[in-house]
């Protein structure tokens, strides 16, 4: 009864298209089985249908973990994927001694 | 007693009042509600003549309220929960999803933002 737009358009401009980043595919596709994940820091770049069942390794800043690609996340961002910020666990949280670094 | 869409309403109840007490229909959807049905804002249920009730009844149950429109908040968490994704993370540690601060205040966020949230 009450037509809104989708909230899928409120997201990105059409006209800009998926944001893609250079990222260095495999020779060989699918990879063979023991290929390294694909390194790298493109945190922004969009998940294209063509990156099914491949294996990043997406920076956090601090190192970079491994991501597989499966079908929910064609559409979103590899950094969604990977957390940057630790959790904090207030009940274990000890405050540090003072005159430390 | 009238019964709408299953639910027993006395007759001095508002038709407006009646219909927000349904989860998804606010003040917005139900004065459009009134509009299709030509009832004036005013209306109680006792005024309805059967025919508008049975009509009422049919607009309500092609609409997605109450628990149909439940499981699909619940699906769409947890959807985003199963992929892995940053905003399923927040919700099921029960902190801001949008990137509000957290470093004060988040009541808000850990009431609300749970996996199986309460509708």
């Amino acid at each position: 009864m009450l037509i809104r737009p989708s909230p899928a358009l409120f997201k990105r401009s059409v006209w800009k298209g998926p944001n893609l980043l250079p990222i260095t595919f495999p020779a060989q596709m699918p990879p063979p089985p023991g290929t390294p994940p694909i390194k790298t820091r493109a945190r922004s770049a969009t998940i294209l249908p063509n990156f099914l069942g491949l294996r990043f390794a997406v920076h956090n800043g601090k190192i970079y973990e491994d991501v597989f690609i499966t079908e929910d996340m064609i559409g979103r961002k590899l950094g969604e994927f990977v957390l940057t910020r630790k959790n904090p666990n207030r009940r274990n949280y000890k405050p540090k001694p003072p005159g430390g670094k | 007693m009238v019964f709408l869409f299953s639910v027993n309403f006395p007759e001095r109840r508002m038709v407006k009042k009646a219909l927000q007490s349904f989860f998804g229909i606010g003040p917005n959807v139900s004065a459009r509600l009134l509009a299709k049905h030509h009832l004036h804002d005013t209306c109680r249920v006792g005024e309805l003549a059967n025919t508008q009730i049975l009509e009422i009844n049919a607009t309500l149950t092609e609409m997605k309220i109450e628990n149909d429109l439940r499981r699909q908040v619940l699906g769409n968490i947890a959807r985003l929960r199963d992929t892995g994704t940053y905003r399923g993370k927040r919700h099921a540690m029960g902190l801001p999803v949008r990137g509000q601060r957290t470093k004060n205040q988040t009541i808000t966020a850990w009431k609300l933002n749970k996996i199986d949230r309460k509708l």
